[in-house]
């Protein structure tokens, strides 16, 4: 028999590191003659899109086409330290520190351009190619021609921007305080089909939507969103890491199963945008959030389609069949205190 | 084969015929990457379960870590090197770019050439039909969607292009 059921989950994320611990990001940033920038960040782009955001964020500060920057990230010769890609904290803080990085080189840019301009620095806005008075908009110089005019006289073409998010901590006895900079939030909705004979679970729909904050990329922030769902779904229904006296038994993609295409539905992903004021135009972090309610979304589904709740992951069809009881137990269930304790 | 096992290797790779005298007994994977220097073709597992190492063997899509090189001698070899180039995409390679199918790059070669295989033999293929041309290349990071919409519109970009013509067609 196939039963169908439909499952909610929602989670909570504290972005970044939080309770204390160290959490920052320095960015560099260098203007060249011909008005194009590079960027240094000490972070690595692992898929994510890190480089490109920071490229998006940069030309976005500095009113410059992205063709004009140019990144260099994770090389410690060159970068500096931007921590670690972790904690769904890149676009948060990395992010914020390359924003930061901007505003410092537009400092000396704008005293030139007052000094050309015989107008107020303050009053200076960099926006489409232009640097400009915004009280007096006929009062303006190309971005180019003012990195040009930067390098003749000399002046500093150097920013550099250090952001940090480190919390203060939480009070020990009562878990109250300041725990993370900021927080995510996410919800995901399933459907799954239970075959009551194989124990099969198949997801059919699988819809997600998370808070960004604000999407500086939004195909990129789907692509978080969509991959990040399918790896809750791996978690939920397939990932069984197999772990003995402290070594991996499956360290293999012939043994430990991922999903593949025929696995997974479409996910179906919804961007939330709900205005960040501390992060970079809003922005947040999306990575973990869009992970972590995959798994509680699928088994709240089984429980409506079965009316039984499953306690374990991954709900592979050997171990629904035992939860359904069309399978024995065969092996008693070892606990943590059965475990014997390896000889030294 | 003599007591280095040194073997001669005369093969095409990518439309050029390659002769070279090189250690024999290895996997057709590592005579393209150490050899030949083709990195393009990556290796994920090393054991024929994630598909990023595919390449086309006289123009079936085979798994370069499970090849022995040998078997390579006399064939044509199709690589990623051998399908367009960074200022000449071939349409599904700026497909999956357009669609954002491309995350870490990891599966991306051995995806491209899965689908080239797939579009070859099937140039209007559904999505259900995509889903099993790619199911042999893992993904770990884009959840595959956007792979699969990036090959469809690769697929009627194709057909478009040319309605009777193949996809070899569009590489060479």
């Amino acid at each position: 028999m196939k039963l169908r059921g439909i499952g909610v989950g929602s989670m909570m994320y504290g972005l970044g590191y939080g309770f204390a611990r160290p959490d920052f990001s320095t960015t560099d940033i260098e203007l060249a003659p011909d008005g194009t920038v590079t960027i240094w960040n000490g972070a690595s782009e692992l898929g994510q899109g890190l480089q490109t955001l920071l490229c998006q964020l940069v030309a976005e500060e500095l009113g410059i086409p992205y063709e004009d920057t140019f990144i260099i990230t994770a090389d410690t010769g060159r970068t500096p330290d931007a921590g670690p890609v972790s904690a769904s904290r890149s676009t948060y803080v990395q992010g914020n520190s390359a924003l930061k990085a901007c505003r410092d080189l537009k400092k000396p840019m704008a005293e030139l351009a007052g000094e050309l301009l015989k107008t107020d620095p303050d009053q200076l806005i960099f926006k489409k190619g232009l640097v400009q008075d915004q009280n007096e908009p006929s009062r303006s110089i190309s971005f180019t021609n003012l990195a040009g005019g930067m390098h003749q006289r000399g002046r500093r073409v150097r920013g550099s921007g250090y952001h940090s998010i480190t919390t203060g901590d939480v009070d020990k006895e009562t878990s109250q305080g300041d725990a993370y900079a900021t927080y995510a939030w996410a919800s995901q909705l399933a459907e799954v089909e239970v075959d009551t004979e194989t124990g099969q679970v198949t997801v059919l729909r699988l819809a997600s939507a998370t808070d960004a904050g604000k999407a500086i990329n939004p195909k990129m922030v789907e692509g978080q969103i969509e991959g990040g769902a399918v790896q809750g779904l791996g978690f939920a229904l397939m990932e069984d890491m197999k772990i003995e006296q402290g070594e991996f038994k499956n360290a293999k993609l012939s043994t430990y199963l991922i999903p593949t295409a025929a696995d997974v539905p479409m996910v179906e992903p919804l961007i939330v945008e709900v205005y960040d004021p501390t992060g970079p135009y809003g922005a947040k972090g999306v990575a973990e959030p869009a992970t972590i309610p995959t798994a509680p979304t699928i088994f709240n589904a089984i429980a409506n389609a079965l009316g039984q709740r499953v306690r374990f992951t991954p709900a592979t069809p050997e171990k629904m069949l035992k939860l359904l009881g069309k399978l024995e137990e065969k092996e008693e269930q070892i606990t943590i205190e059965d475990m014997p304790y390896p000889e030294p | 084969m003599d007591e280095n096992n040194l073997i001669k290797m005369e093969l095409t790779v990518n439309g050029e015929a390659v002769s070279m005298i090189v250690k024999g007994g290895r996997r057709l994977l590592d005579f393209l990457r150490d050899d030949l220097h083709l990195t393009g073709t990556k290796e994920g597992c090393g054991e024929g379960e994630c598909g990023s190492c595919t390449v086309h063997l006289d123009g079936q899509s085979v798994l370069a870590c499970l090849t022995p090189m040998e078997r390579a001698i006399g064939c044509s070899v199709l690589t990623i090197e051998g399908v367009g180039s960074p200022t000449n995409l071939h349409p599904v390679q700026a497909a999956l770019l357009d669609e954002g199918g491309v995350q870490c790059g990891m599966c991306t070669p051995g995806m491209v050439m899965s689908a080239l295989d797939l579009l070859e033999r099937n140039p209007d293929p559904t999505i259900e039909e995509i889903i099993e041309g790619i199911s042999g290349n893992l993904c770990r990071c884009t959840g595959y969607k956007k792979i699969i919409y990036g090959i469809q519109q690769a697929a009627q970009e194709l057909q478009a292009a040319s309605p009777a013509g193949t996809v070899k067609e569009s590489v060479e």
